[in-house]
């Protein structure tokens, strides 16, 4: 039982970190209509940031957090205006393949700019090692942090989304772009600040991903990238909430899995391998799309004749 | 007088086709210049492991080598392009078959000992059969959905043919009995040089049958398709067989290029090449799948050519990471520019000479029709 409590919350921890970059992912679809294969590029570069100011610089964490979430805000719009913005008028098919292009460039660039992430290294945190023992489940300070700004971000999203102008003009925008910028919505904008806060966010999950598992190296974002898109489908591409959801529930299903499957063989098949609990989490997540093939909290497309 | 023909200040159209012989010979003259086209550069292709051996000597059976799997990528960009370009689904699954074909061909051929033509043909059949059994539930599922949908089927075939590799205890699997005839770079190269000329000539005939028009209605409109009769259902279910099977094709092929199989033919890396093969060529265009092949077989072999590891100022990189960023912004700058992808090319050509010959000729006739 206590097991189960102990990998539900690290489950959770994760799943909601999941469900950030899924939040990301649903945002940049939903404005701009672009699947953004170089978000878990995008995402490390704010975390590499981040590690080279403490590492490089000696930096305080407190300090170095914000400056690095300024730059992520920077670079998203920088990647708005130089890449997505010439592809806007392609077909989609294009627009994903220029990401994924993207996404090879800031790889490289991010290999050039700092080598020494090539290796795993360890990405110093205030709070580590810090941990609270709660019925006899073990929290780490990290954990908490994660939950935190997860929180925190979406409280924050939903705010400025529901009750601010801009806000309005993008759900507007992407809800019925060609209307929303008939009636004076700011759509040049609305593209600019949604990559800033999308990659903002990316940022924040994987810098939050890292303090988990204590380390960083260059590419240790691109396998959470597919759980993203998995989570953002199952939970609906036009569905913000439904995004957060999906996110947790391949967390919680990625652990609960782990804890199921763990020591058990199938004659010389190890079925605790990472490989089987993804496949598995894989073939549910197309079960679902099966029945729902608008994802959970999507909605059922109508087409226009 | 009244007279009924409005002036114009320039002629708004080019001079009314000729009829007559005229007209037939001006047909024929334009009819020449592709199909001579064609034939150059199927004897050119012929001719090349020879010419290859002049140019460079020793290496030039590696070259071939390498040519060799150009013609098998463009094998595979056909058949993502009938799938994604003509029919219109964004499907992302096609590695999975070409993971199918390659490990088929390794099993059958390889370990059981089966002759290879044998297997080829097993491993189209099979990754046909899946084929229908992914396309069926695929036709309720659209857009996005359908691409990460069937790149999750991507990622489990991954995992599978992994788990294979596992337990059999090997890092890839290898094909050892491959007789002398596969194993020569020239012959390998006019056996594979035959099947894609075949495939990619009934490929063209299949486009301009009524198959390939009912794909182009459901492209541009499925509803409109519908209301014309078109069974959708059919055609998209015949798109994804027909892509399967020449996926499977191509990875079986590909199995006897590399001698082995490995869980990588089935990787969203493997996904993204086949992607970025019909986008830069020309999506919905024969030409468009062989010259995306071509960019993307040649690239990183032109790249592969700079030292390593490269100084620039500061910042020292290995080439290989190089590679990959070139090749990402090389391909960002020709989605930039050739959004049609590269075939389209060959309109703005064809337009351009148009334009030339309707001005000598008026130039000749002194003024305008």
């Amino acid at each position: 039982m206590q097991a189960f409590l102990q990998v539900t919350l690290s489950g959770l921890v994760t799943g909601s970190l999941y469900g950030l970059l899924a939040l990301g992912l649903v945002l940049v679809y939903r404005t701009t209509g672009v699947l953004n294969f170089a978000y878990s590029a995008l995402s490390t570069f704010g975390a590499a940031f981040l590690f080279v100011l403490e590492t490089g610089r000696g930096m305080n964490f407190w300090l170095a957090l914000p400056l690095s979430l300024i730059f992520s805000a920077v670079l998203g719009a920088a990647m708005e205006r130089l890449f997505a913005r010439p592809v806007l008028h392609a077909p989609v098919f294009t627009k994903a393949i220029a990401t994924l292009a993207l996404a090879l460039v800031l790889s490289t660039v991010a290999q050039a700019i700092w080598p020494q992430l090539a290796f795993t290294e360890h990405f110093p945190t205030p709070f580590e090692g810090a941990s609270f023992n709660v019925g006899g489940v073990f929290v780490t300070a990290a954990a908490l942090m994660a939950l935190g700004v997860t929180v925190v971000v979406v409280a924050a999203l939903t705010l400025f989304l529901g009750r601010t102008r801009m806000g309005m003009a993008m759900r507007a925008s992407a809800d019925n772009q060609p209307v929303a910028q008939l009636m004076g919505a700011p759509v040049g904008r609305i593209f600019l600040l949604t990559w800033a806060v999308a990659t903002v966010i990316g940022a924040l999950s994987a810098i939050m991903l890292a303090a988990q598992q204590r380390t960083v190296d260059i590419s240790y974002m691109n396998p959470v990238l597919i759980l993203a898109f998995v989570a953002a489908v199952l939970g609906g591409l036009d569905s913000l909430p439904g995004a957060l959801v999906g996110g947790i529930a391949v967390g919680l299903a990625q652990n609960w899995l782990a804890l199921l499957l763990a020591g058990h063989q199938i004659g010389p098949l190890d079925i605790s391998a990472p490989g089987i609990r993804e496949t598995i989490i894989f073939a549910a997540f197309v079960i679902v799309l099966l029945f729902r093939p608008q994802g959970l909290f999507g909605k059922a497309e109508l087409r226009n004749v | 007088m009244v007279t009924t023909q409005p002036t114009s200040p320039a002629p708004v159209s080019a001079a009314p086709p000729p009829t007559g012989r005229a007209g037939a010979l001006a047909a024929l003259r334009r009819v020449r210049a592709s199909q001579a086209l064609l034939l150059a550069l199927l004897i050119v292709m012929v001719a090349l492991p020879t010419l290859f051996d002049q140019i460079f000597g020793f290496s030039g059976a590696f070259q071939l080598h390498r040519v060799s799997l150009i013609a098998i990528f463009a094998l595979a960009a056909l058949a993502q392009n009938i799938l994604t370009g003509y029919a219109a689904q964004p499907s992302l699954g096609n590695a999975a078959f070409f993971g199918l074909g390659g490990y088929l061909l390794a099993w059958l051929a390889g370990d059981l000992g089966q002759p290879y033509w044998l297997a080829i043909i097993v491993a189209m059949l099979a990754s046909a059969l899946i084929g229908v059994i992914i396309g069926g539930p695929a036709l309720r599922v659209s857009g996005a959905y359908l691409a990460i949908a069937t790149l999750g089927l991507v990622l489990i075939a991954s995992s599978l043919f992994d788990l294979w590799d596992t337990t059999a205890g090997r890092q890839s699997y290898g094909i050892n009995n491959l007789p002398g005839l596969l194993q020569d770079d020239h012959t390998l190269y006019y056996l594979v040089l035959l099947i894609t000329v075949i495939v990619f000539a009934l490929g063209w005939v299949l486009l301009r049958s009524r198959v390939g028009r009912a794909w182009v209605a459901i492209r541009d409109s499925e509803a409109a398709a519908l209301a014309f009769g078109v069974n959708t259902t059919y055609y998209k279910l015949l798109a994804f067989i027909v892509s399967a099977a020449l996926t499977g094709l191509a990875g079986a092929l590909y199995a006897i290029w590399a001698q082995t199989a490995d869980s990588s033919m089935s990787s969203v890396d493997q996904t993204i090449i086949f992607l970025a093969m019909i986008v830069v060529g020309g999506l919905g265009s024969i030409l468009g799948s062989a010259l995306g092949a071509l960019f993307v077989g040649f690239l990183p072999l032109l790249l592969g050519q700079v030292p390593s590891p490269l100084t620039v100022g500061g910042l020292s990189i290995q080439v290989s990471t190089l590679t990959t960023g070139i090749y990402g912004l090389l391909l960002l700058l020709a989605l930039i520019f050739f959004p049609a992808g590269l075939a389209a090319i060959r309109d703005h050509l064809g337009a351009l000479a148009a334009r030339l010959t309707r001005a000598g000729r008026s130039a000749n006739t002194g003024g305008a029709a």
